[in-house]
C-alpha cells in the first residue's frame, strides 16, 4: 500500500449554509441515500486505499454519526483503516482543499502512517477517480505535486509525497499559504505540478445552484449509471430499510427513488432519499425531499428542497423556481397557507 | 457463560417443492420481499426478541447461508460472547454424522449447548414468514409452569388437515397432537416454533436418539412422547401473520401479502425491522416511459416499463415496453423489451429475451427459470401463451 488518503472534511461550501446549519457540509444528503462524503471514502476504498483521515470542523456530529467506525467502507480495521479527526476549525473558516490549519492538528496521523504518498481530496468533489491510476502517473511525471482535472477544471484531488506535505504543514505560515489547493493554485516555488487527466463523471458541488442541478441532472438514466459503476460501487452506512411501497394511486416518473418509502402520490422529476412518505393526491415535482419527511395528503410542492424530517401538512402549496428552489429546514414543520 | 435462553435455527431443509429455487440454496436462503432471505425473519426476530445467543444448524447446500451470515453483523449477532454461530454436520472418531431428523441435528449439537448451559432453548425454523417477539413466548412458557410450550396459530378450518394440529384444554394445555388429521378437531396449527426447558430437552432427545425405530423429528416423536411421560405442555396462541412459504405458491402468495394492506405483514416497521445483509446498491431510478402500480421495489432497479401488482429485488432492470402483472423478481434479473409476463416468480440473474410472453390465464404461478427461457419457441402460439 503505497497511498494514505486525507479527506478534508473542514470545507465549507458557500451557498448550502441552509444545509450545513445542523450539519457538517460534508454529510449533506445527495442523490437519495448518500452523503457527500460517501462519494469520496467511496472513491479510496474502491483504489484499494485503506488508510484514511477524516478532517472534520467543529460541527461533526452528524457526520461521525454517518460513517462511525467506517464498517460500511470496509475500514474498520485493526492495522490502518479510518481515522476520524476532529480539528479546531470552525465551518465558515475553510474555503480551500486541504487546510494546513487542521492537517496541523493532527500530524500524527502522517507521523503514524507508514504509506509513502498521501491523497488529499474533499467531501464536495464527486467522481469516480481512480487513485491508483493517478499515483502511477504522478510517480512517472516526477512532479512534487499532481492534481486532478477533467477537461481542464480542477477536481480537488491532489497526490503528494507524505514527507512534503509534511513539510508544508509545519512552514505554512513562513510560506503564508493556506492550503494544498492554495499551493498548486499559486503553483508554489520551489514545486513542481503535474496534472492527471481524468475522464467520466465528475462534478462540484459548490453553490446551492449546482447542488440542484448535479441532483437533477442523475435523474437522467445515462448520468445515473456514468456515476453509478457496478465495479465501482458508491458505499453509504446500512439503514435496513424494506424496498419502496408504491402504493395505489401513486404516479411516479422520471424519479430516483432510495429504500422504505411509502409513496401514494403524483411524483415527477423528484429525488426521494429513505424512508419518506408521499401522501395522497399531492404533487411532488421537480424537488429533492429527504430522509423521512413526510408529505401528507394534496400538497402542492414545485422546486423545493426538504431537509430531514420535515412534516408538509395536508393541503400546503411550497412553490420555488428553477433559479431559487425554496428549502425547508430539517425537522420543520409546513402547514397549509404558511408563506416561505 | 450461562444463558437464559439460546435459540437453535433449523436451517438445513432442501424444500424440494420449491423446484429450482433450491437446487443451489438451502430453503432459508431463498430470497424474498424483493430484499430478504428466509432466514432474515427468524434472525430479526431473534435480535428484536434480545436473544443474542443463536446456533444455525445447516446441511443441505451451506455455502451461501454460510456466507450470508457470516459473523452475523446484519443482526447484531457478532456479539463477544455468544452471538450466531454456524452448525453444519462434522466428523468424530467414528465417521462424520448427517443430520437424521430435526430432534437428531439438535441432539448431535448438545456440546454447542452444553457450553451455553441455558435454562430454555428455542427451536426455530428457517422456513416461516412471521415477526414474532419470542420473549412474549417465554413468559407464557414460565407463567405455564411447562416443560415445553409450542407456538400455535389458528388457521382456516378448511386448511386444518394439511397442518400439525394441536388440541387444547381450556387453559392451552395441549391434550392431544395430531400430525395432518383428515378429521380435524382443532385448527390450531403447529408454527415450527418451540420452547424446550433445557433439561426435560436433554432428556428426551437422548432417549429418542436411542430408539431406532424414531425418525428423530421434533413434531413426530419428541412432542409425542412428552405427551406420553405426562409432560406438562402449552400451547402459546400466536396473534399475526405467519406463513409456511414451502411451495411456489404460498411463496408467491406471501411475496403478494405484502401489497396487500389487510394481509398483516408490514415490513415498514421500525419498531420490529427485518435486518438483512444490505448490498450497496444505488436508488432505483424510474423513467418517463414507466407505470408503477401496487409494488414493492428494491434499490438498484431501473424501471422503464410497466409494473403492476409485483415485487421487485434489488438490480432488476425492467426495459421499455415490457409488462409485468403479479410477479415476483429476483435480483439481478433483467425483463427485455416489449416481454409480457403475468403471475411468475422469476429466478435470479435471468435475461428475458424481449417480447417473451408468458400470459397463462388459469391462474396458477409459474416458477420462470432459465430452462424456461431456453425453451421458448418465441412466437405467438408457443406453448406458454397458448392458454390466452
Amino acid at each position: 500500500m503505497r497511498l494514505a488518503a486525507v479527506i478534508d472534511a473542514t470545507v465549507t461550501i458557500p451557498g448550502l449554509k441552509e444545509l450545513a446549519m445542523y450539519r457538517s457540509s460534508a454529510s449533506i444528503p445527495f442523490a437519495g441515500r448518500y452523503r457527500l462524503i460517501d462519494f469520496a471514502l467511496s472513491n479510496i476504498v474502491n483504489s484499494n486505499i485503506n488508510s484514511v483521515g477524516v478532517f472534520a470542523s467543529q460541527q461533526s456530529v452528524s457526520l461521525m454519526d454517518h460513517i462511525g467506525k467506517g464498517k460500511s467502507w470496509d475500514l474498520d480495521r485493526r492495522r490502518n483503516g479510518l481515522y476520524f479527526l476532529p480539528t479546531s476549525q470552525r465551518e465558515g473558516d475553510q474555503l480551500s482543499v486541504g487546510s494546513f490549519a487542521a492537517l496541523e492538528d493532527h500530524l500524527n496521523f502522517f507521523n503514524k502512517s507508514t504509506q509513502p504518498h498521501i491523497v488529499v481530496t474533499c467531501a464536495f468533489s464527486i467522481s469516480q477517480l481512480d487513485y491508483n491510476d493517478m499515483l502511477e502517473k504522478h510517480l512517472a511525471s516526477g512532479a512534487d505535486i499532481t492534481e486532478a482535472v477533467r477537461d481542464g477544471e480542477c477536481m480537488k484531488s491532489y497526490i503528494l509525497s507524505k514527507e512534503l506535505l509534511m513539510q508544508m504543514i509545519k512552514g505554512f505560515r513562513e510560506n503564508r499559504v493556506v492550503s494544498v489547493e492554495d499551493v498548486v493554485n499559486l503553483k508554489k516555488k520551489p514545486y513542481t505540478f503535474a496534472q492527471y487527466e481524468y475522464e467520466g463523471y465528475f462534478v462540484l458541488i459548490n453553490s446551492m445552484e449546482s447542488y440542484f442541478n448535479e441532483s437533477m441532472a442523475l435523474l437522467n438514466e445515462i448520468t445515473w449509471r456514468q456515476l453509478f459503476l457496478p465495479e465501482r460501487p458508491t458505499y453509504t452506512k446500512v439503514k435496513d430499510e424494506p424496498p419502496t411501497k408504491y402504493m395505489k394511486g401513486s404516479n411516479v416518473k422520471r424519479s430516483l427513488v432510495a429504500n422504505g418509502s411509502l409513496l401514494e402520490g403524483e411524483i415527477r422529476d423528484s429525488i426521494l432519499s429513505r424512508a419518506v412518505e408521499i401522501g395522497k393526491n399531492s404533487k411532488i415535482e421537480k424537488c429533492i425531499i429527504m430522509q423521512k419527511c413526510v408529505i401528507e395528503e394534496n400538497c402542492d410542492l414545485l422546486y423545493v428542497i426538504a431537509d430531514k424530517d420535515v412534516r408538509i401538512k395536508a393541503g400546503s402549496v411550497v412553490h420555488g423556481t428553477k433559479e431559487k428552489p425554496v428549502v425547508i429546514r430539517k425537522g420543520s414543520i409546513v402547514s397549509e397557507g404558511e408563506e416561505l | 457463560m450461562k444463558k437464559q435462553m439460546v435459540a437453535m435455527l433449523l436451517a438445513g431443509g432442501q424444500g424440494t417443492r420449491l423446484k429450482e429455487l433450491t437446487y443451489t440454496v438451502a430453503k432459508p436462503a431463498i430470497p424474498f420481499g424483493g430484499k430478504y432471505r428466509i432466514i432474515d425473519f427468524p434472525l430479526s426476530n431473534c435480535t428484536n426478541s434480545e436473544i443474542h445467543t443463536v446456533g444455525v444448524l445447516t446441511q443441505y447446500q451451506p455455502h451461501l447461508l454460510h456466507q450470508y451470515i457470516g459473523l452475523g453483523t446484519p443482526w447484531d449477532l457478532d456479539r463477544r460472547d455468544g452471538g450466531v454461530t454456524m452448525l453444519p454436520p462434522y466428523a468424530e472418531a467414528d465417521g462424520i454424522k448427517w443430520y437424521d431428523g430435526t430432534a437428531n441435528a439438535i441432539f448431535q449439537n448438545m456440546k454447542f449447548l452444553e457450553a451455553h448451559q441455558p435454562e430454555y432453548v428455542l427451536i426455530l425454523s428457517g422456513d416461516h414468514i412471521y415477526k414474532m417477539n419470542y420473549m412474549l413466548m417465554l413468559d407464557f412458557h414460565i407463567k405455564q409452569q411447562a416443560a415445553a410450550t409450542i407456538s400455535v396459530i389458528e388457521v382456516p378450518w378448511e386448511e386444518a388437515s394439511r397442518f400439525g394440529l394441536m388440541e387444547t384444554d381450556d387453559q392451552m394445555q395441549v391434550t392431544r397432537f395430531v400430525e395432518k388429521p383428515k378429521d380435524p378437531k382443532s385448527n390450531l396449527a403447529s408454527m415450527g416454533v418451540y420452547i424446550f426447558n433445557y433439561q426435560k430437552l436433554k432428556e428426551y432427545l437422548a432417549r429418542d436418539a436411542e430408539n431406532e425405530d424414531s425418525s428423530h423429528d421434533f413434531g413426530k416423536d419428541i412432542i409425542p412422547a412428552m405427551l406420553e411421560g405426562n409432560e406438562k405442555m402449552a400451547a402459546y396462541p400466536y396473534k399475526g401473520y405467519w406463513k409456511d412459504v414451502g411451495t411456489v405458491d404460498s411463496l408467491w402468495d406471501a411475496n403478494m401479502d405484502l401489497l396487500d394492506l389487510d394481509s398483516g405483514l408490514v415490513l415498514h416497521d421500525s419498531a420490529w425491522r427485518i435486518f438483512s445483509s444490505n448490498p450497496q446498491l444505488p436508488p432505483q431510478v424510474v423513467t418517463e416511459t414507466c407505470e408503477i402500480e401496487e409494488s414493492f421495489i428494491n434499490e438498484g432497479c431501473i424501471i422503464e416499463g410497466k409494473v403492476r401488482k409485483s415485487v421487485i429485488s434489488q438490480d432488476v432492470h425492467i426495459k421499455e415496453g415490457a409488462e409485468i402483472d403479479e410477479c415476483v423478481i429476483m435480483a439481478g434479473s433483467v425483463v427485455g423489451k416489449g416481454a409480457k409476463i403475468r403471475r411468475a416468480i422469476i429466478t435470479p440473474d435471468l435475461d428475458i429475451p424481449a417480447n417473451f410472453k408468458l400470459q397463462k390465464n388459469d391462474g396458477a404461478i409459474t416458477l420462470l427459470t432459465k430452462e424456461t427461457i431456453e425453451n421458448w419457441e418465441g412466437s405467438e402460439d408457443d406453448a406458454f401463451s397458448s392458454s390466452n
